[in-house]
């Protein structure tokens, strides 16, 4: 391991190095500081929600009371929506939603997607011709309209007795359908910036080495090209969760997410008309979402830089 | 010539792919077709009158498709009883709103990010570069949905110049370009401003490199003027991951807008196919996925295309093969 990554580094065409020289942008390092501050406190938060005496429930309302909504202060840090709910609990549950979705599903598509690139890199030929027209064709995919058409439909058969070879759908909720679609709309970007980088790897001198020593198919994947895919991946999947993140916003906005506990996106769909008079209620969690994206993408631009993968790739 | 022939078959095959899982999609957990065809709770007539016009809807699905395309094709795209309309008739209503707010969010990204990528790469690191890749950073981070917030909240709901949330109507252009404007430049702002932000950074990235190379040093020498060198020379030799996204993003784009209509207004396809989705109105909404699919498709083509016209090097290395 320690010597393939070695190589790697001694391996690297001058050119290419030139060119990460050339295109690195100049963010400051306080960029990823922040990022990781961001997301630990906040995936800590969203862990230990329910232990924290700071954070009502989600769903809790204030009782008895007519006017409910109140702007942020001491009590609601974020203010009150008009049911009284206190939109910083909200926040962070909806945090546990979104990241719990967004991360399984980079998580699946990256297995699956990771696993068809590189075989698809590495083999060449049909099976490249195969995996790279099945790859286009999910990219081509409008992504938010089958999403939402998917999970709409997901919704049917859930309520439906359809039985396929033998088992109901009763279990598929929201959050699971979501994942589910998430998940088969990751695998193309990955497999495509996975294959890129396996295509290039193949050629190295020390996947050749291997090969020529008799190394078997199975043991040159495993221990000579996967190790040196795994830097680019984990840049992939903070991007990747960056963008499922937003795209998770998006479906919410069209009412196609998880529903309780809220997620950003349906939290800013259901109170965007009362913008002018409750402000906080939709502008916090757009400002939750947008700094937790911007985290990943801060992280992940960092690793991409450091791998030396190419932005325009996903 | 044979490369484009060989792209085109390709992405024959990725369009046929992509509209069969739409096609498909459509069908999960639907027992009954006809009765989504017909507009869900109808009297028994209706069902035998639509089961005269798909009399292939309990033929295998692949045959089905082989039909449902035969019939897209020719331009027969079927009533929707849902709204009481033929899809053709909604599509040439709805379409015009959804290709301005797409037309206006390109135009609105382009002009972000050809001057910013350009004079960045050409200042490179000086307090301008630094400062909007900050910016550009930040504006890749924002989802459109917050973009849309923020728009609402600092602009549309502190004047009357725009229309309030979802209020916003479809104008065309020639008919009054005031009100076209008012209608239009928020959604469209909403998604231009996102995609400006990539468009800039991945200019800036081949505008950086092009800048370093020997022809623009020979037309420094030469005594063009930096203006004539960035704008033309360089930037010619530097567009073509800028084209590339340009095509890519099209498609995101116009999924972008069903958001953007939902939010402001100028209730388009989008707006159609939120409900067609709710009602599983299928033949609106295999309509317009198909549309859809097929912009995606042939911007993927033109690209290929392009790419020969603007970087002779391409064309030259295609010409060998």
């Amino acid at each position: 391991m320690t010597t393939t990554s070695m190589d790697t580094m001694t391996a690297m065409p001058d050119a290419a190095s030139d060119e990460r020289v050339a295109t690195k942008r100049r963010l400051p390092k306080l960029g990823v500081t922040f990022g990781v501050l961001w997301l630990g406190t906040l995936i800590f938060l969203a862990v230990f929600a329910d232990f924290m005496p700071f954070i009502r429930g989600y769903g809790q309302s204030l009782d008895g009371a007519t006017n409910t909504r109140f702007g942020p202060g001491i009590d609601f840090w974020f203010g009150s929506d008009t049911l009284g709910r206190d939109v910083f609990a909200r926040c962070i549950y909806g945090a546990r939603t979104s990241l719990t979705i967004a991360s399984a599903s980079i998580l699946v598509g990256t297995v699956v997607g990771g696993t068809l690139g590189m075989v698809a890199g590495y083999f060449k030929g049909w099976v490249d011709r195969v995996i790279s027209i099945f790859t286009d064709s999910l990219l081509a995919l409008p992504a938010i309209i089958i999403a939402s058409l998917l999970v709409g439909r997901f919704d049917v058969l859930a309520d439906s007795d359809i039985k396929f070879l033998g088992f109901g759908f009763g279990w598929m909720s929201r959050t699971w359908s979501v994942t589910i679609v998430f998940s088969l709309l990751s695998i193309a970007p990955v497999a495509r910036i996975v294959r890129a980088q396996t295509l290039s790897l193949s050629q190295r001198e020390y996947v050749l080495a291997a090969r020529s020593l008799g190394a078997s198919t199975r043991r040159v994947l495993w221990r000579e090209i996967v190790p040196n895919v795994i830097p680019a991946l984990t840049a992939v999947i903070f991007t990747g969760i960056a963008i499922l993140l937003a795209a998770e916003g998006g479906l919410a906005f069209l009412g196609y997410s998880v529903p309780r506990p809220p997620s950003w996106g349906s939290m800013i769909a259901d109170d965007r008309d009362k913008i002018e008079e409750a402000w906080w209620t939709s502008i916090f969690p757009c400002f939750m979402l947008f700094f937790t994206v911007l985290a990943f993408n801060l992280i992940g631009d960092r690793l991409a830089r450091r791998f030396d993968i190419r932005e325009a790739a996903l | 010539m044979r490369y484009l022939l060989q792209r085109f078959v390709q992405f024959l095959i990725v369009f046929v792919v992509v509209t069969f899982i739409v096609l498909a999609a459509t069908r999960i957990g639907s027992s009954d077709p006809l009765r989504d065809l017909a507009g869900g709770q109808v009297n028994q007539e209706r069902l035998e009158e639509v089961a005269a016009d798909y009399p292939y809807l309990d033929k295998p699905l692949v045959i089905q498709y082989g039909y449902w395309m035969t019939d897209i094709v020719t331009g027969d795209w079927g009533y929707s009883y849902y709204q009481s309309q033929s899809v053709m008739d909604m599509f040439k209503q709805r379409a015009p709103a959804t290709f301005f707010i797409v037309f206006w969010a390109l135009v609105i990204g382009l002009l972000i990010a050809l001057p910013v990528g350009i004079y960045s790469a050409y200042r490179r690191d000086r307090i301008f570069d630094k400062a909007t890749s900050l910016s550009t950073f930040a504006t890749i981070s924002m989802p459109s949905l917050v973009v849309a917030v923020l728009l609402l909240y600092a602009v549309a709901a502190r004047t009357d110049l725009f229309p309030t949330v979802g209020g916003s109507n479809y104008v065309a252009p020639w008919d009054n370009p005031y009100e076209h404007f008012k209608n239009f430049f928020l959604p469209a702002l909403t998604l231009g401003v996102g995609i400006g932000g990539v468009w800039s950074r991945l200019l800036r990235a081949d505008m950086v490199l092009t800048l370093q190379s020997d022809f623009v040093t020979l037309a420094k020498a030469k005594g063009i003027s930096p203006m004539r060198i960035l704008w033309v020379h360089a930037l010619r030799a530097s567009v073509l991951s800028l084209i590339t996204s340009v095509a890519l993003q099209l498609g995101a784009l116009i999924s972008g807008s069903i958001i953007a209509e939902q939010f402001f207004g100028p209730r388009g396809l989008g707006d159609r196919l939120v409900f067609a989705i709710q009602q599983n109105d299928l033949l609106t909404l295999q309509a317009i996925a198909v549309v859809i699919v097929a912009v995606v498709v042939v911007a993927n083509l033109a690209v290929d295309l392009l790419y020969a016209v603007v970087d002779p090097r391409i064309r030259a290395a295609r010409a060998l093969t």
